[in-house]
């Protein structure tokens, strides 16, 4: 099982923590992960110019094509997008032609065949290797998971899960042998996209988030996007986690390794076996 | 005052001036203070073997390094023992003279050498740069070029010259009677390279005359002319009937000289500085790739000043897709650093600004071009502490111009104006009556939102609820719903259109909206 793999523009300077995991996490389980330069995906630039921005989107996926693999991201706002792009050119021949144009000007082919994956999804593929791979279940840990908005919704084109009721990530974290809780505010949006617009809204959606889910009981907000994780890290009270760090726990790796400081207090609760 | 000590003084007083405002320190305040950052794995060592070595230029390329190597390689050592020999060469080896050996052949083999090293890299320009490179990124190299070219026609010229002949013998070997100076002429035209107007005897024992007169007067100071291979082949390729003017070397030697104190003087302006910047800040940034090291304001100025124009920032960046639709040039950091400089000066001006702040916008940290910067300029840092400091005086993109004036200042403002759609047919979703027929107002998109949830009072901290805005629109009311802070707070969860029971895309409207916003901004210049 190969990827392109598309980490997204926020994770080498803001979350290194997210790309040491991920790899970990894909290098444990045999997801082989083939790199190239890839741009932006054109999600930020999407407030600013459609055709910015799905001419990002295509010409990664341009590029993927062209290494004969499908995407996969573990950002759910890169995935949102990607998904955003192929169904607007889905939608509007005008807008195609332009793109096919300037991917053409580029020598690159225009994306027809190639499938974008969130790191859930693939997890959720081989869910019984992921079982099977874990050495060290994280049993006493109730998680709260954070489902992020871009993935999820308008679900008729992103296609990632059911937009109402959506399960993927409970599953792929129970796999982890840590107890996923059903909480009210999961599916609520985290905050991040009014960063530098509108702080006091962007504060006020995030603490809503974070004391919900601290009143779900959880332990952790476990999160599977760098812009979510980026913005939950902000705020105090219960910690937020990256998923593949969560997972890669379960596997055996060294806190270290998964860019995790080693005396977070809730890794305490790893231990009461 | 001679043309060699005018021109040298002027040339000295241009690089200490110029230097001087080079780095007089601009208004640093401008920026915010960089973050306090631990000081591991910053050392010495490190930053000399990236300038020796130029290990980042290798990053960024073979052709790119094997260039710079064979140019500096070439260049620096014609500039100490060739250019200073007066005041390095002479002193430090007994008997020199530039025209023996081996510094006759080695001149030669380090001017190829480093005019190779200026082939490859325009090479690389030509087919890489070429939409990058602006004037400066040329004249640099060709200013180089032309030194080591005149310094070649100037050697070939005084070879060839009979002036210069006749006057190394008055100096020389004034009491010589015709008979040698014919022999000494014959041997140095068959041998040395020299062109004659008349006809020279060829006969061995002149030639030999002309060899034991050789030995005993020139051979002192010159080793045969062919060891100045390179310059000697263009004396040699000279036409056979063209024997050179008094004027010739002169005028060579004006010119390469002239040419090196105008490099002398170029030196603080512009890219001509990167020889010295770049490799103060590859000193200053210790072999480290990641940002904010150092993180002094000192740092932060050396880092503005380090930029080689060499574009490797532009080539790589991860919004260059972007600056293909918009065709902002500040999108790319080459030359949003020129432009942020510039403003840092308080001498960019309001469109320029506007350019720069886009360009400001649309980056997204990536950290790409920091990694990959030859001269290890922190850009990271400059990025977003510039970004701060740009909103920080009111320059905060378009999401921070629409919310300067009320939504009422900009239905005013705007209902006036044709705003047109976003999308390829000129009308988008938010121009079409379909996409609001099925609309019958049920507030169920207000409902859902996140937003409004967390106001006390939405119709003061937003202007109108996602539902009114669809109500607008389906009035043709655009101008009206483009100022509303909903449209700008939307922190596009998309709820409202998953939601939404009829089928209304009510995030992509809202989406639309501030696509539409930004549009006009930029056609307006600035509102």
């Amino acid at each position: 099982m190969r990827y392109a793999y598309f980490p997204g523009c926020k994770i080498a300077h803001h979350l290194p923590a997210h790309g040491m995991s991920v790899e970990a996490v894909c290098d444990r389980l045999g997801i082989g992960l083939e790199r190239t330069e890839f741009a932006c995906c054109g999600y930020p630039v999407r407030h600013e110019s459609q055709d910015a921005s799905v001419y990002s989107a295509l010409r990664g996926l341009a590029q993927a094509q062209s290494m004969g693999l499908d995407l996969m991201t573990p950002c759910k706002c890169c995935f949102g997008n990607f998904q955003h792009a192929s169904h607007q050119v889905s939608q509007d021949e005008n807008l195609k032609l332009r793109m096919k144009n300037l991917l053409d000007e580029e020598r690159l082919p225009f994306p027809e065949t190639v499938r974008v994956r969130h790191l859930l999804q693939v997890l959720d593929d081989s869910l019984d290797t992921v079982s099977k791979a874990v050495t060290r279940p994280l049993r006493n840990l109730r998680l709260a998971c954070h489902y992020g908005c871009h993935a999820l919704r308008p679900a008729a084109v992103t296609h990632f899960d059911d937009p109402l009721a959506p399960t993927v990530f409970e599953r792929v974290a129970a796999a982890t042998g840590a107890v996923p809780l059903p909480w009210e505010l999961r599916l609520e949006c985290c905050g991040y996209p009014l960063r530098g617009r509108d702080e006091s809204i962007s504060d006020l959606l995030m603490a809503k988030k974070l004391s919900g889910a601290a009143a779900s009981g959880a332990d952790v907000l476990a999160t599977a996007c760098t812009y979510c994780q980026l913005q939950f890290g902000r705020g105090g009270g219960i910690p937020s986690v990256l998923f593949p760090q969560l997972l890669g726990l379960a596997l055996g790796l060294s806190p270290e390794a998964l860019g995790l400081a080693p005396d977070a207090p809730w890794l305490g609760r790893l231990e009461k076996e | 005052m001679d043309f060699f000590s005018a021109g040298l003084g002027l040339a000295c007083l241009s690089f200490v001036l110029g230097l001087a405002w080079r780095v007089h320190g601009r208004p640093g305040s401008r920026l915010p203070a960089a973050p306090e950052q631990d000081r591991r794995k910053s050392g010495l060592a490190a930053g000399l073997a990236d300038i020796i070595l130029l290990r980042r230029t290798l990053r960024s390329g073979k052709v790119r390094w094997a260039g710079h190597m064979l140019l500096i390689l070439g260049f620096l050592p014609l500039l100490v023992l060739h250019a200073m020999d007066g005041i390095v060469t002479r002193p430090l080896f007994s008997g020199y003279e530039p025209t023996l050996e081996p510094w006759q052949s080695a001149r030669n083999i380090l001017g190829l050498a480093a005019l190779a090293g200026l082939a490859l890299l325009a090479w690389h320009r030509g087919r890489r740069l070429l939409p990058l490179s602006r004037f400066q990124d040329w004249a640099l190299p060709g200013l180089l070029a032309s030194i080591l070219l005149t310094g070649f026609l100037l050697e070939a010229a005084k070879m060839a010259s009979p002036a210069d002949f006749e006057r190394m013998v008055a100096d020389y070997f004034p009491e010589a009677d015709s008979e040698e100076f014919l022999a000494l002429q014959a041997l140095w035209a068959r041998e040395n390279g020299v062109r004659f107007e008349r006809f020279l005897p060829t006969a061995p024992e002149i030639l030999e005359h002309g060899r034991e007169l050789h030995e005993d007067r020139c051979a002192g100071c010159h080793a045969p002319t062919a060891t100045a291979f390179a310059s000697r082949a263009l004396a040699d390729a000279l036409p056979a009937r063209i024997v050179l003017p008094r004027t010739v070397p002169p005028i060579f030697w004006h010119l390469h000289v002239g040419l090196s104190f105008l490099a002398l003087a170029l030196l603080p302006w512009g890219k001509f500085l990167h020889p010295l910047a770049s490799s103060a800040n590859l000193v200053a940034r210790g072999g480290r790739r990641d940002s904010g090291f150092p993180a002094t304001a000192l740092g932060r100025n050396l880092a503005l000043e380090a930029c080689t124009r060499c574009g490797q920032c532009s080539l790589h960046c991860s919004v260059a897709p972007s600056r293909r639709v918009l065709g902002n040039a500040d999108i790319l950091p080459m030359d949003k650093l020129a432009d942020l400089r510039s403003w840092l000066d308080r001498s960019l001006d309001d469109a320029r600004l506007t350019d720069l702040v886009e360009g400001s916008h649309v980056c997204t940290e990536c950290l790409r071009c920091t990694q990959v910067c030859p001269a290890g300029i922190d850009l990271q840092d400059l990025w977003m502490s510039s970004k701060a400091a740009l909103s920080e005086e009111g320059r905060a993109g378009v999401d921070g111009e629409f919310r300067k004036r009320t939504a009422g200042e900009w239905a005013l403002d705007l209902g006036s104006r044709r705003l047109g759609g976003v999308g390829s047919s000129g009308t988008g979703l938010a121009d079409r009556a379909e996409s609001f027929w099925g609309c019958v107002q049920c507030t169920t998109c207000t409902g859902v939102c996140p937003v409004v949830a967390v106001s006390t009072d939405p119709q003061r901290d937003l202007d109108l609820t996602p539902q009114q805005i669809m109500n607008y629109l389906r009035m043709g009311l655009k101008a009206q719903t483009l100022g509303a802070r909903m449209v700008w707070s939307c922190t596009t969860c998309y709820k409202c259109q998953e939601h939404c029971p009829q089928g209304v895309p009510v995030a992509d409207i809202l989406y639309e909206l501030r696509q539409l916003g930004a549009r006009t901004l930029r056609h307006k210049g600035k509102p």
